[in-house]
């Protein structure tokens, strides 16, 4: 263990403009020293098509009834929507276990979530050339897409939970042609109920990251329950 | 002086980096810290961030042409100095192709918040500020940058009206450290849903089996802590002198309980449908208030370990509850638990049984009070106990038996050695 924590923070489900302030700030926070701890946030979009650096129009097939936002992050076109568990670390890459190499970043998310999907029962892997994460050698399971200002991180990943996946037909996923999104639910087939796979796929993260990023997961400040007072 | 701008890597191995967008452009004033322009790699985009206040000159790369790591793509020249004419360079020509993406200069960046009162300066001496000692300490705390204050007060003195609407936007996004299910301003809307985590889901299914089917009563017995607090500090001091951990007082409590129940096997005991399991094995649970929620992690054969053992085991086990660590086999098979509030000034409640177990003691904090000891009022601690009994199992006179030994054994640490 590297005895480094990072806070999680589920912040349930939030408009992606109000996600993407907070996330500027927190991060503006973290390289100010403001912040003084790593964060990960949890959380799910309403319906939205995001462009990230290398978007291209041509890749929004069908803009209709969804908000279309450009953002700072790299990759190019897709979607949030609900059931898509997103995630935001706020990390300072600079000191270990980290490295400041975002090949290094990129990779080490993806090994949390194909650790994540593991514990899910999904067998999933890294595709070389294509960021993200895939199952079944050809289906994407999960997004990725990262911004990093002196060594501090924002925007993230997103892994489809129980999304309605037809909503992916609104652009070219990635700005890959013919690539077919896929979500745990369709994976693992239906049987579990939405929220009880949101929970559990929440969980299974925050285990991807410990493992991935040899990092302390913790949900709560430090509590007085051996305070000298009782 | 000026500040070369160099092509950073992304990575160790990075030989070369595409220039995705400019921030900034050629005669545009940038200070220390402020993204000039964004570099990219596979999925990832770094911000080139300005070294140096200045003007930015000289832009010599184009977004979307890639450059090798440490080439200079810009210089910041220092306010006043003259390098190169501003606009003489040509406009970096935009290299994202596609509908709508022509000219970028303004679309959704991540540039920093603008603040009514705070205007960049140029051509003014950075160096020195005139402000009032108040205005610098809003400054400071909002993390304001005082020149880029325009000041209002006599001869463009920056004073405290100037910093208000800054301290405001400067406050305004989240503050730290977060807490649970933060959001950054009030929610729209008169209500919000939020999704119950698996830890509320389980805390709601299990307790619904508990105050519902269970038939509880309660017993309510005030102890004497005034022992208990001299001995715990004696073995402190000791303990402390040995280098050890502390003992607290949840400590002597769990141990205390412990050892009662072994004497009382009767309220050690799980209620099972068809029957009743008295343990042999006693197994404390101990509730830890973790965020959104509660767990009880089990400190085993509690009747059989030394205070010392117990505080450490509690300790460790309550770091890992809250970090959301424990593993399933820490936090079941508890015979019996304990529940405190007293760090929170609690005086009494009642618990609510864990099943099961058919008992739970609830612990208030302790309270110093006038008591009548040998005919003579004087300053106790004490402390008030309150016990659950699933009355399936445990009757009355039961519960009461085991609750007025535990009481002994606190009053008096040393029958615990009995």
């Amino acid at each position: 263990m590297s005895g480094r924590r990072v806070r999680v923070v589920e912040a349930g489900r939030m408009p992606y403009h109000r996600a993407l302030g907070w996330q500027r700030a927190l991060a503006q926070a973290r390289i100010d020293g403001r912040l003084e701890e790593d964060l990960l946030l949890l959380l799910e979009h309403p319906p939205v098509v995001t462009l990230g650096r290398t978007a291209q129009g041509a890749h929004v097939l069908r803009p209709e009834g969804v908000d279309v936002v450009e953002v700072e992050r790299g990759g190019a076109v897709t979607f949030h929507g609900p059931g898509q568990l997103v995630g935001y670390p706020i990390f300072d890459l600079r000191g270990r276990p980290y490295r400041q190499d975002l090949h290094w970043y990129l990779r080490t998310l993806e090994d949390a979530l194909v650790v994540a999907l593991a514990e899910l029962g999904i067998p999933a892997e890294r595709r070389a050339g294509f960021t993200g994460v895939w199952t079944g050698g050809k289906r994407k399971i999960a997004s990725i897409g990262v911004h990093v200002k002196q060594w501090v991180t924002w925007h993230g990943f997103a892994l489809n939970v129980t999304t309605d996946l037809s909503q992916f037909e609104r652009i070219v996923p990635c700005g890959i042609e013919g690539v077919e999104m896929t979500s745990v639910e369709r994976e693992r087939g239906k049987g579990k109920g939405e929220t009880e796979l949101w929970d559990e796929a929440v969980v299974a993260v925050m285990r991807g990251f410990e493992r991935a990023f040899d990092v302390e997961i913790t949900s709560q400040e430090s509590s007085c329950w051996r305070c000298e007072t009782c | 002086m000026a500040t070369n701008v160099y092509m950073e890597a992304l990575s160790p191995t990075m030989e070369e980096g595409r220039v995705a967008k400019w921030h900034k452009r050629d005669g545009d004033a940038v200070k220390a810290g402020e993204t000039l322009a964004e570099v990219e790699t596979d999925k990832a985009i770094m911000d080139l961030v300005a070294r140096a206040d200045g003007v930015l000159r000289q832009v010599a790369v184009a977004e979307g042409q890639t450059v090798p790591v440490g080439s200079v793509v810009a210089v910041i020249a220092a306010p006043g100095e003259t390098i190169g004419a501003a606009g003489s360079a040509p406009p970096p020509a935009p290299a994202l192709s596609g509908k709508g993406k022509g000219e970028t200069g303004n679309v959704g960046v991540a540039t920093a918040p603008a603040v009514a009162t705070v205007s960049a300066v140029s051509g003014a001496d950075p160096s020195r500020v005139k402000a009032s000692p108040l205005a610098r300490r809003m400054a400071k705390e909002a993390g304001v940058d005082l020149k880029l204050v325009t000041g209002s007060g006599p001869g463009g003195r920056v004073v405290r009206r100037d910093l208000q609407g800054a301290a405001t936007v400067a406050a305004s996004p989240p503050t730290f450290p977060v807490s649970r299910v933060p959001l950054p301003e009030r929610p729209e809307g008169a209500y919000q849903d939020v999704p119950l985590t698996q830890i509320r889901k389980t805390i709601a299914k299990r307790l619904a089996t508990s105050l519902g089917p269970i038939p509880h009563f309660f017993l309510t017995s005030e102890v004497d802590m005034e022992r208990a607090a001299e001995a715990r500090e004696a073995l402190n001091k000791q303990l402390g002198d040995q280098g050890g951990g502390k003992v607290s007082f949840n400590d002597i409590i769990i141990k205390a309980t412990a050892l009662a129940l072994s004497r009382h096997r009767a309220c050690n005991a799980w209620f099972q449908e068809d029957h009743i399991r008295y343990w042999n094995e006693v197994h404390i649970g101990m509730a830890v208030a973790v965020e959104d929620g509660l767990i009880t992690p089990v400190i085993r054969n509690a009747d059989v370990k030394s205070l010392a053992e117990i505080g450490r085991e509690a300790k460790e086990l309550a770091d890992k509850a809250r970090s959301r660590r424990l593993q399933p086999s820490e936090y079941t098979g508890a015979t019996f638990s304990v529940s405190n509030l007293g760090m929170f000034d609690i005086d009494q409640f009642t618990a609510v049984i864990n099943p099961p177990e058919a008992g739970i003691i609830a612990v208030g904090s302790i309270v110093q009070k006038p008591v009548v000891l040998d005919g003579e009022v004087t300053a106790r601690r004490r402390m008030r106990v309150t016990m659950s009994c699933d009355h399936r199992v445990i009757d009355g006179a039961t519960g009461a038996a085991f609750l007025q030994t535990l009481k002994q054994m606190l009053e008096n640490p040393l029958a615990m050695l009995l």
